[in-house]
């Protein structure tokens, strides 16, 4: 199991405050978190063909395999047919990873973060998509609410409480690392039919691009579909949209010449979406989610 | 690229009078390593990134001149580098055989 990723210090808040947080996030996310739910069931429902299975007294389609013991039991084992079935339900294992760190606090995101966590589960459950799980990460990752659990009426407020954005780093990279390995344990031997599906609620900010950028595309490989929700701060003047990043290249001599570009050029995630509002969420997330389906579908 | 270097999130503000040595206050990602000298070298990135003759400035923090490395200042003030530094600067009027200093 992954046990070594599990939480071991206590919750920094108590359940009764959680719950609070959790009502107001309800309030919030009220009229949000039904449509989210259609939103995704629609993109996350099967596309597959559907297939001819058996056994039924009509049909379209004779199993032949059931022939000889029709006729070997005197025509009354007759369930010899074939019918088109709906589509096998798929699967999925989602995760939501949200950052605690400080930076979340200072550009006063936490909010918001809240409010996204309580949506996006509420319509995960609502959806019946399959199983959930949620991480939190900062310095490192840890998992608050394992795949294995039902997410219940209580496992909202039991997940808040972990939470401080107090934590003095931000590791995406490790996060990255340790949620392959997670979804690695997870995923049952061969299991063609599950999809894996993390969703990262954080501010975006991060060092190393091009060390997690080769992490995202290790997780591509392994079918496993990555997806940067980005909460932008409500101060106009801070919005990582018109942040840069300073860095030093070498120049043809070799020299280190500085270099000003936009943050969001490098930013090593694909599939993200900027939301400064929580009324923004649902159609920022199913527009990612179907742009990923659809590029899935392209390759 | 910076590779795995610490950075820290900053933004820039004068009350210089010459608009020509105002820049914009959107946030900057830099690596934390920088002095007064890298941070100069980029305000003067942002006036005109091809000037020849670059204007040296020094920096402060909470009115406070940053005679370090952005990194020995969070440490020195018990910051991380999740924080969001708002940095004045101002044209330097120390003498460059200082300025060279730090
Ligand atoms: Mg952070």
């Amino acid at each position: 199991g992954n046990d070594n990723y599990a939480i071991t210090e206590n919750p920094t808040i108590s359940l009764e405050e959680a719950r609070d947080l959790w009502r107001q996030s309800e309030i919030a996310s009220q009229d949000l978190a039904a449509g989210l739910s259609e939103q995704l069931r629609l993109i996350l429902e099967p596309t597959l063909a559907t297939k001819l299975r058996g056994d039924y007294k009509t049909g379209k389609r004779l199993n032949m395999k059931r022939i000889i013991p029709y006729i070997a039991s005197q025509f009354r084992k007759d369930k010899i047919w074939l019918r088109r079935t709906k589509p096998s339900k798929r699967q999925y294992q989602i995760m939501i990873a949200v950052d605690d760190s400080k930076s979340m606090a200072e550009s006063q995101v936490v909010k918001l973060a809240f409010d996204s966590i309580t949506l996006v589960s509420k319509a995960l459950t609502q959806l019946e998509a399959g199983a959930l799980s949620i991480v939190k990460f900062g310095e490192t990752a840890q998992v608050l609410h394992p795949f294995e659990r039902p997410f219940s009426q209580d496992s909202g407020p039991k997940v808040f409480q972990w939470f401080d954005f107090q934590q003095t780093r931000t590791d995406i990279r490790n996060l990255v690392a340790k949620s392959l390995d997670i979804f690695a344990h997870a995923r049952a031997s061969g299991d063609s039919e599950l999809w894996q599906l993390q969703i990262i609620i954080s501010d975006g900010v991060c060092e190393d691009h091009a060390t997690i950028q080769r992490l995202v595309r290790q997780a591509r490989e392994e079918k496993i579909m990555l997806v940067f929700v980005v909460m932008d701060g409500i101060n106009s003047n801070e919005s990582i949209m018109d942040m840069s990043q300073v860095s030093y290249d070498p120049d043809s001599n070799g020299n280190m010449t500085l270099k000003v570009n936009k943050y969001l050029d490098t930013f090593p995630f694909e599939f993200y979406v900027v939301v400064h509002n929580i009324k923004e969420l649902p159609e920022m997330l199913s527009l990612i989610l179907r742009q990923y389906f659809t590029e899935l579908a392209s390759t | 690229m910076s590779g795995g270097a610490k950075q820290v999130k900053i933004s820039f503000f004068t009350r210089e009078e010459d608009e020509a040595l105002h820049v914009s206050g959107n946030p900057l990602y830099v690596p934390v390593s920088l002095k007064r000298f890298g941070l100069s070298e980029i305000v003067n990135h942002l006036i005109d990134k091809d000037s020849e003759r670059p204007t040296p400035f020094e920096f402060l923090i909470n009115g406070t001149l940053l005679k370090t490395s952005l990194e020995d200042y969070l440490v020195e003030n018990g910051l991380s580098n999740e924080a969001f530094l708002n940095l004045e600067y101002a044209r330097a009027i120390l003498p460059p055989s200082f300025l060279g200093s730090f």
